[in-house]
């Protein structure tokens, strides 16, 4: 019988596709925290120096990229 | 790995009052409060201003070393710059949250609750009855530590994560994000007896830009928008304009940025052993973008519900889901209403504005009030009709 891809596989089957996900500038990012909520899989973290984003989790979908307020947040190829 | 029956995540108002409620509450039960910066209330991502009549729910305004200043008029500026001042009866204070924060954690502290700073919660799971809450920071000496919660609050903010791990919806779309920037600015002319709001698609799309008074000469200066609305300019760029434009002699002591959730309440605040409060649970005025006294609110409401189920026994979601009955009852059904108004004041555009703030200003100061304001709102603009009416009647 074949199963039916989980949620969690779907969104890392999303990922795995986009060839962009969201990197950071950390000379320009406050660590304010707004992006967190906006990222539908949690992949963005407060460090407790930076921010962190997991590349793994990252869909590229960009919505945390324009509400940032010092505009610390691109898309950046994959690596 | 040691125990506690509540632990609070967060020092902020709502996490602090949580941890006071519950302290009081309850004396016997191990209270802790942990906050992620090495200092309680700092660094500062606040405009600072609250209501007078939420605010003395908590504490007492009166000479306090907490309070900057307090206002006694608003005034709102139009799109075109006119000036409409509101006199309303005890408006407000403007705080220092630095020391206000400071304050609550105190009181959090001689309630009974243990306080840790520098201690950040870095992941959870459910361990038989109780949330094993990973901590660690500055504040843990370097150690990864692990401590054993009956009842977890978050009390994390616009950042939580708590909710996230406890498997509770904290998303936000897009379009009710508010990404503001704000700067301390120093000697520039305004009314220090008055907060000025600004609504303007040009200065400030999809939000309002403010001064607050902090002293005379001195101001917190900042604006919200709404990405969507934004032009692909940020809340940095929209401010850097709007100082520009207004007060362009000012000297910039401090600056930060942040974002404000204009959404209402999470549609579950609770889970088995957690309870969400303030910005974490979207529990901001959407109208006003205000927060402070709501998340207090929410923590008076889930410190003493954790104590409750905690004594009772029973820490489940069916017991815990009181807490969101009662908050909706409180101040979440009425932030539905206001999310309805500020969607309907986003079809508004700068015109209307402009041509308000010249009808109002006839009324005589005495008489102008933000009910006779709307009222003349209404008038120019019949499709309010619809939203006021759910709203009064």
């Amino acid at each position: 019988m074949t199963r039916l891809p989980g949620a969690a596989s779907l969104a890392a089957m999303i990922a795995a596709r986009s060839p962009e996900i969201a990197a950071v500038d950390l000379a320009r990012c406050d660590r304010c925290g707004l992006c967190l909520p906006l990222c539908p899989p949690a992949a963005i973290r407060l460090g407790s120096v930076d921010l962190l984003i997991d590349a793994g989790a990252c869909t590229g979908c960009r919505k945390c990229i324009a509400p940032c307020p010092v505009g610390a947040l691109r898309m950046g190829l994959r690596a | 790995m040691p125990d506690v029956d509540v632990l609070v995540v967060g020092a902020g108002p709502g996490g602090c009052i949580a941890a006071r409620e519950a302290a009081r509450a309850a004396p016997e039960l191990a209270v802790l409060l942990i906050e992620r910066d090495p200092a309680v209330g700092v660094p500062v991502r606040c405009a600072e201003g609250v209501g007078d009549a939420g605010l003395r729910e908590f504490a007492d305004p009166t000479d306090a070393s907490w309070v900057s200043r307090r206002i006694s008029r608003v005034i709102f500026i139009a799109p075109d710059d006119t000036e409409v001042p509101v006199a309303e009866r005890d408006v407000g204070w403007i705080l220092d949250r630095s020391r206000f924060d400071a304050c609550l954690a105190a009181e959090a502290a001689a309630s009974g609750a243990v306080v840790r700073t520098g201690v950040a919660a870095s992941g959870m799971d459910r361990v038989g009855e109780r949330w094993a809450v990973t901590l660690q920071g500055p504040g843990t000496g370097g150690r990864e530590e692990t401590v054993r919660a009956r009842v977890v609050i978050g009390a994390d903010g616009v950042e939580t994560m708590v909710g996230r791990w406890a498997g509770l919806d904290t998303r936000v779309p897009a379009r009710d994000m508010e990404s503001c920037a704000q700067d301390l600015l120093a000697g520039i002319a305004f009314d220090p007896d008055a907060i000025y709001l600004q609504f303007s698609d040009r200065d400030a799309p999809g939000g309002y830009a403010w001064l607050f008074p902090k002293g005379l000469g001195v101001a917190n200066v900042g604006l919200g928008v709404v990405a969507l609305r934004a032009r692909g300019r940020t809340a940095r760029q929209y401010l850097d304009a709007w100082i520009a434009r207004r007060y362009p002699a000012g000297t910039r002591l401090g600056t930060t940025v942040g974002g404000v959730i204009v959404h209402p309440t999470v549609r579950r605040a609770f889970t088995d052993g957690v309870l969400l409060v303030g910005d974490a649970a979207h529990m901001v005025n959407p109208l006003s973008g205000g927060g402070i006294v709501n998340a207090m609110k929410s923590g008076r409401l889930a410190g003493r519900a954790a104590a409750a189920a905690i004594r009772a026994g029973d820490i489940s979601a069916a017991r815990l889901a009181s807490y969101q009955r009662d908050w909706m009852t409180l101040l979440g059904d009425d932030h539905l209403k206001y999310y309805a108004i500020k969607r309907a004041l986003e079809r508004c555009d700068d015109e209307f504005f402009n041509a308000l703030a010249r009808t109002v200003n006839r009324i005589a100061p005495a008489k102008r009030t933000l009910g006779r304001i709307f009222a003349h709102a209404l008038v120019r603009h019949p499709q309010l009709l619809a939203v006021a009416a759910r709203f009064f009647v």
